[in-house]
């Protein structure tokens, strides 16, 4: 997703640049030796032209070197922007960095001042090395670097500001964060709360993920963890165990008994709004609209909260305690959550928007996606789409149970799902049909691994053409065809494509298809001025996630299709801060923290082929798991939480890599 | 085997590097080092240079592997740690003239040590910062080099958890509970923290203007408070007790002391103190008495008592303050000649 209208192409992008050191690699297009002298122009990284609406951008300078774009942006100003950003991220927990970044901070801005002396330049320099050389995280290792690319390529400006200071008009933006924290759709400050652990401050690291995230329980256990494959730690050996620490803090206040407290922080205007579905977008849209003040209504489908997340998730991953216990946070916070409500059946959309001041739309993927396989609409008995098989034994029982050997076919985690909760009911054979290979699964690995221990049988390369029913219309088998893997797709997967004449009769009794989901929005029927996609979901501003009727908003499945439950969370972050600003007659703008969000896309924060250091290596800590013998049979949680030992082991490997950027508007 | 500046070094399995040059008396100097507490890498003084790293490595916090190649004081790490200490030293108000801990300072020694001066960069920490909010531990925040140590001291050693890292006013600054001063927060003031400063941030107020470190000779004394016989560490000046510390390498306190054993000595001094037998005359009032005389007065009394009424009509209190082996003697004495167990000590104290 671009934000930014007006966006050149790459040449003009290029074109537009004078100087760069991003990445490593020196333009200088000041001059023709320069420029002779400079790296290939597909070096410099390709930036957007504009920052926020009518405003180009002009200059970043950050952890990875200056790219100049506008030759009236003054470079000493510039630089003690960004220093003043990065002393002020600078977390005082090694010696040198805050020290060291403050100094070079009141140095630049007494030469912007025109009270520098040219000594300083000197002194400049010999701290900007102290602190890359010596600092423990990051901010320090990083951060002044640009400072020195700065100070070698433009000493005469320097020493012009020695002379005559700098008179600076323009507008500067700063921005901390870090290749996890960007990775993460909800932009948790993941070192911060890390750290936190590692000192043993547990309550602190739950607040300030809270401060953002409401269900902490609940990803802690089933985040598709983003954070992890942009860890730097994985160049060393491994990445840190992000998400287990999160359920670690989260189950340890749980456990202690203790009730996060909430920074409300009341919105002038504060109005009555209602949310569609207690599903993580829902609850997490309602969390951050009531720490504003507002009043919150939840229509809920279900019996309970949690949405898909409740029914399509089972026990063995995540308790219903866990969710039960985190909406009862957010009710506590004044929200009403109304349970086994059905919109377009008991309550109308038509009415939700004439009686509320806002409607934020937060409905799941609740269908299965269908297989196109024959036989699929016939009533078979043991034909089960995967989400109405989960919903079934969520709500207490087998869908099928005269079914003894299920085959599921996919290869997500609702596949995985299926088939390990078919396992937990004593079935004689349970297998996975997928198309691809294990290779191409979509499903989190440590679900493929757990299953296959557990007893799963996996039949790669195999297509389902037909169910096959008998006289009393039911499951007997299903028809399969060998497939091979040819061209890469879209998906950057290659492409099954069938083997001729392979087919053959896999013998079973119960078929669960859980290839994928899809929105349910039969709550818009009929319902003026709310404009859908061919995809089933609702059409909204990328950031502000308002539809096109003015009082409606939605994020999570019925925004983006099947999606993740974080992607899900920040939606209703988001989601909420709009209407916030909705109802407080705020025009929509997009913030700077959004604007930077557009352009962190563009600069790459993690470098799989970065090499490190490997004299301190160390594994990362692992968590006890329920024993294979013991957790075939039971609903018990299998994955336990680390012990505080161990929890603040792990949390000591994250090499805290903050990253600090300012761009000059 | 590791190989530190071309010595061979064996090490254990969990040994850091500084353990392992420590063990073969290899000089790698530390600010935030803590025995006995888990090494925080936070102060980077003890960085080192390890063949194979591009980036100098905290020998504090970095386990010793096998083949490691490591050099302490190579250029590189010299021109680090003097960079580090020039920050530090430019981070508050190190004027040494003015300092309490002038010539008991390990800040001061090392920048002597690295020939660092931090005075052309500019202040950047805070400027005479103190808090005086009671009558033991004074706190100079201008000194303060936030190594930490005194969080360790708090958290690992003595377990109060009062002390930990924070933030005021966008510069680091080590709280007591929630920014509170000790006297309003949880402090026990066992002095821990004192004791493992390293330089003049925290100072025991009863030390202050009483001469010179260089002047002070050292005694080791037995704690006489409770039963537990803590080792110390008089810091005697002008033939008077100035300061009370813990024996780092003395059993059982390895270090540690409490409140009482740290700062509860001025009754030496006392001159209220008793120094000689009292003996109660008839009117009520205590007469000055020499020993024979005292002595003679209770054998006398303790021989009609147990005559009269049996050897339990006495008893025998002794001092916990007094050594093991005078009250090894006085239980001995109540037992064996005067045929009782009534016997007790006021290690309760």
């Amino acid at each position: 997703m671009d934000i930014i209208a007006k966006e050149g192409g790459k040449d003009s992008a290029i074109d537009s640049v004078i100087f760069s050191t991003w990445g490593g690699h020196k333009f200088d297009g000041r001059s023709a030796e320069g420029i002779e002298k400079s790296q290939k122009a597909e070096q410099i990284p390709f930036l957007p032209e504009y920052f926020k609406q009518n405003s180009p951008l002009k200059a970043l300078i950050g952890w990875d070197g200056i790219v100049l774009r506008d030759e009236n942006v003054n470079i000493v100003g510039l630089c003690n922007s960004y220093m003043k950003a990065l002393s002020e991220a600078s977390c005082g927990k090694c010696s040198p960095c805050p020290g060291g970044t403050r100094a070079m901070s009141k140095l630049l801005d007494r030469l912007c001042q025109g009270k520098g002396y040219k000594e300083d330049l000197f002194h400049l320099k010999t701290i900007a090395e102290t602190v890359m050389e010596t600092s423990r995280c990051g901010i320090g290792k990083q951060g002044p670097g640009a400072i020195l690319h700065a100070l070698d390529n433009f000493w005469e400006a320097f020493e012009d500001a020695v002379d005559n200071g700098v008179k600076d008009e323009t507008d500067y933006f700063s921005k901390r964060t870090a290749p996890c924290t960007e990775a993460c759709p909800i932009h948790l400050d993941i070192p911060g709360y890390v750290d936190h652990i590692r000192q043993g401050a547990f309550d602190k690291s739950l607040d300030l993920i809270r401060s953002r995230l409401p269900l902490p329980g609940v990803l802690g256990r089933t985040c598709f963890r983003p954070c992890e494959s942009n860890c730097r730690r994985a160049n060393m050996d491994e990445p840190i165990a992000i998400k287990a620490l999160k359920r670690f803090v989260a189950d340890e206040a749980l456990k202690k008994g203790r009730t996060p407290p909430h920074e409300m922080n009341i919105s002038e205007k504060t109005g009555h709004i209602a949310i569609i579905g207690a599903g993580p977008a829902g609850l997490s849209a309602a969390y951050h609209l009531a720490m504003r003040g507002h009043k919150v209504t939840m229509f809920e489908m279900l019996q309970e909260p949690g949405g898909m997340s409740a029914v399509g998730i089972p026990d063995y991953r995540l308790p219903r305690d866990v969710l039960r216990y985190e909406a009862q946070l957010i009710r506590d916070m004044g929200v009403t959550i109304n349970y086994g409500v059905r919109i377009g059946r008991d309550v109308l959309l038509t009415d939700l928007e004439r009686d509320y001041d806002a409607v934020f739309i937060s409905v799941g993927a609740q269908d299965s996606t269908p297989m196109r396989v024959e036989g699929e609409n016939e009533g078979y008995l043991g034909y089960i789409p995967g989400i109405r098989y989960l919903r079934g034994i969520n709500d207490g029982y087998d869908p099928y149970p005269e079914g003894r050997r299920v085959a599921v076919v996919g290869g997500g985690n609702v596949a995985f799902d299926c088939v390990r909760t078919a396992l937990r009911h004593d079935k004689d054979d349970v297998s996975i049909i997928y198309r691809r290979t294990r290779d191409e699964m979509p499903a989190d690995s440590m679900e493929i691994h757990e299953a296959e221990e557990e007893g799963a049988n996996y039949h790669f390369l195999t297509a389902p053409v037909r169910i096959v029913a008998d006289k009393h219309g039911r499951v007997t088998g299903l028809e399969c065809r060998k497939m091979e893997l040819g061209e890469p797709d879209a998906s950057g997967r290659r492409r099954p494509v069938p083997v001729e004449g392979s087919e053959f009769i896999f013998e079973c009794d119960t078929v669960v298809s859980a290839i994928g989901q899809r929105v349910d929005l039969s709550a818009l029927v009929k319902f003026e001025g709310v404009e859908t996609t061919d995809w089933n979901t609702i059409v909204v501003d990328p950031v502000t996630r308002q539809s096109t009727h003015p009082k409606l908003f939605a994020a999570g499945d019925c925004e983006l299709g099947p999606d993740s439950l974080i992607t899900a969370a920040a939606g209703g972050l988001r989601g909420a801060l709009s209407i916030d600003s909705f109802i407080n007659g705020k025009p929509l703008d997009y913030t700077t923290e959004d604007h930077f969000e557009a352009l962190m896309k563009h600069l790459k924060l993690y470098d799989e082929n970065e090499t490190m250091d490997q004299v301190a290596k160390k594994a990362r800590e692992s968590f006890e798991v329920l024993d294979v013998e013991k957790r075939k049979r039971s609903w018990d949680e299998v994955e336990k939480s680390f012990t505080r030992a161990e929890a603040m082991a792990e949390a000591k490997r994250c090499l805290h890599c903050y990253r600090v950027a300012t761009v000059a508007v | 085997m590791i190989e530190i500046n071309g010595k061979a070094c064996s090490f254990e399995k969990g040994d850091t590097v500084l353990d392992v040059a420590r063990a073969n008396d290899i000089d790698i100097p530390t600010l935030c080092h803590l025995k006995d507490t888990t090494p925080t890498g936070a102060c980077r003084i003890c960085l080192v240079e390890a063949d194979g790293a591009n980036n100098l490595i905290a020998s504090c916090d970095t386990p010793a592997c096998e083949g490691m190649k490591v050099q302490t004081h190579s250029e590189r790490v010299v021109a680090a740690r003097k960079g580090i200490l020039e920050l530090l030293l430019s981070s508050g108000d190190h004027y040494c003239l003015l300092c309490e801990s002038n010539g008991d300072c390990e800040l001061q020694d090392l920048s002597i040590e690295y020939k660092a001066d931090g005075r052309c960069l500019p202040e950047t920490g805070r400027k005479s910062s103190v808090e005086d909010s009671d009558a033991l531990i004074l706190r100079d925040f201008s000194k303060c080099i936030h190594c930490g140590r005194c969080v360790k001291a708090c958290n690992e050693i003595q377990m109060h958890d009062v002390l930990s890292f924070g933030h005021e006013e966008g510069s680091p600054k080590i709280f007591a509970g929630d920014n509170e001063t000790l006297r309003e927060s949880d402090c026990r003031f066992c002095g821990e923290c004192v004791q493992a400063c390293p330089t003049g941030a925290l100072l025991e107020k009863k030390a202050l203007g009483k001469g010179k470190v260089r002047d002070e000779q050292k005694v080791r004394t037995t704690c006489p408070y409770c039963g537990v016989g803590c080792q110390l560490w008089l810091h005697v000046r002008d033939d008077k007790i100035v300061k009370v510390t813990g024996v780092d390498e003395g059993l059982p306190n390895k270090g540690r002391t409490c409140v009482k054993g740290r700062f509860g000595y001025d009754f030496i001094y006392n001159k209220d103190r008793l120094t000689k037998p009292l003996i109660k005359q008839k009117n009520g009032e205590y007469k000055e008495a020499e020993w024979d005389e005292t002595l003679d007065l209770i054998a006398s009394k303790f021989q009609t008592f147990i005559e009269e009424s049996g050897a339990d009509s006495v008893a025998g209190i002794s001092c916990a303050r007094s050594i093991n082996e005078d009250n090894y003697q006085m239980q001995k004495l109540f037992r064996t000649v005067f045929r009782t167990n009534n016997i007790d000590h006021c290690a309760r104290t």
